[in-house]
């Protein structure tokens, strides 16, 4: 091995991929001083050039993407909608009729139903939103999970990730505004049981007064009898806020 | 990839998650702008789906988004020049006690010098170092043979080394 040949494998030495050239290099390492001086000097600069930070990319990307992604699936789907009927001019009026009738009649069969398409992109639609929220939520800037709170009221179905990560949200967001925020949009899960027996739970854990006031009013919209014994926890603890325990009465009072 | 290519966009999500970063900083290093490298990751992944028919299975899927992203590089160049974040430009001369200060005073040094790298070379070291890339891989994006590629790294790194150990040399005296 010569000079050349060996310097073009620092890298692989370094990086520890020379595998069968190994003895050969240590040998013409050991018997050359300036490769040896060589490997060594740019060695270091290696290494620290591996450790330069990587930064990270705004949210704004990420955002921007799935809106983007969305709006490119939307208009793949319009796209692959058959239009043959454009194209035969003559036909236009007895297809137009046809499809009034077809139309009207499909109408009345599959009432409330969608077309495979229409609810598969309805369904695509649905899971970026839920993808979206659910990875706002675990920001660690209070403004996107603020933002990931803002795309939980666009998923439309119940979504259990989302309840759960709303419940996560209310318990354990270490700023005020995300947890007021989270109470609210967790309005429209309370038709589910999971969804009221996380509100009633998450009223003992609260440490803000603003939030369990909050919670306590959201109790009383839904008129959530079954929260009343959670009410009574409240009141009866040592160091309640005076707001917050004026306010459990009145609510128990309400539920009555 | 092969779910984005038979028509499951949603794959594509996936796919994002798993290389936005990566293909930021490689816009990142070589162009030095925040925003501009956002725009071009976003062009990334919607050119991958423009041409998802062209990719081929037997392709490493790494090598493929990069040469797009490297074509997309080069059509952005020229636009813009490099723009060194203000950071990195000043440093000041203190006493090398501090061993962390000695890290940070290497670290934006080899920035500089990184940025002062004819862009060819800047985008070899960024591929080998940073991505992590094979020689085969690279050889790939850049439609050479892998024992070149080898060759055209060593150069990158002494190269690398000479502006670093010049911009040492000024500071030291």
């Amino acid at each position: 091995m010569n000079c050349e040949d060996a310097r073009t494998q620092f890298v692989d030495y370094w990086r520890g991929s020379l595998e069968g050239r190994e003895a050969e290099f240590r040998a013409h390492l050991a018997a050359c001083e300036r490769c040896r001086a060589e490997a060594e000097e740019l060695k270091d600069m290696w290494s620290t050039l591996g450790a330069l930070p990587e930064e990270d990319p705004g949210m704004q990307l990420r955002v921007r993407f799935y809106d983007a992604l969305r709006d490119w699936r939307q208009r793949e789907a319009e796209r692959r909608r058959p239009r043959w009927w454009l194209h035969h001019p003559a036909l236009q009026a007895a297809a137009a009729m046809l499809i009034l009738v077809i139309g009207v009649a499909a109408g009345y069969l599959v009432r409330g139903r969608d077309t495979s398409e229409i609810s598969q992109l309805r369904g695509e639609v649905y899971n970026m939103r839920q993808l979206v929220a659910l990875s706002l939520l675990q920001q660690q800037n209070a403004s996107d999970r603020l933002r990931g709170v803002n795309y939980a009221y666009r998923v439309e179905q119940d979504d259990p990730q989302v309840l759960s990560a709303l419940l996560t949200t209310i318990n354990h967001d270490p700023n005020v505004n995300v947890r007021l925020a989270a109470v609210d949009a967790l309005h429209k899960f309370t038709d589910q049981p999971v969804g009221r027996r996380g509100l009633e739970q998450a009223l003992a854990k609260q440490a803000s007064p603003l939030v369990q006031i909050a919670i306590l009013d959201q109790i009383v919209e839904l008129r959530d009898r079954s929260a009343a014994p959670a009410i009574q926890s409240v009141l009866s603890s040592q160091n309640v806020n005076p707001d917050v325990r004026q306010r459990a009465k009145w609510a128990l009072k309400q539920l009555q | 990839m092969q779910a984005v290519r038979s028509g499951d966009l949603g794959a594509l999500a996936i796919l994002f998650e798993r290389h936005h970063r990566s293909l930021f900083n490689y816009f990142l290093h070589l162009n030095g702008n925040r925003d501009l490298s956002e725009d071009l990751v976003q062009d990334v992944f919607f050119r991958i789906l423009k041409y998802r028919q062209s990719y081929q299975r037997e392709r490493p899927f790494a090598a493929w988004m990069y040469q797009i992203a490297r074509n997309l590089n080069v059509d952005s160049v020229g636009k813009r020049q490099f723009e060194v974040s203000l950071g990195d430009k000043e440093f000041p001369a203190v006493n090398l006690m501090d061993e962390n200060l000695k890290r940070k005073q290497e670290v934006g040094l080899l920035k500089r010098a990184m940025a002062r790298l004819p862009l060819d070379k800047r985008e070899l070291l960024v591929l080998s170092r940073f991505q992590n890339l094979k020689y085969e891989e690279i050889a790939a994006i850049l439609g050479c043979d892998a024992g070149a590629v080898r060759v055209r790294v060593y150069r990158a790194v002494r190269a690398l080394g000479q502006i670093y150990f010049e911009l040492a040399g000024e500071r030291a005296s």
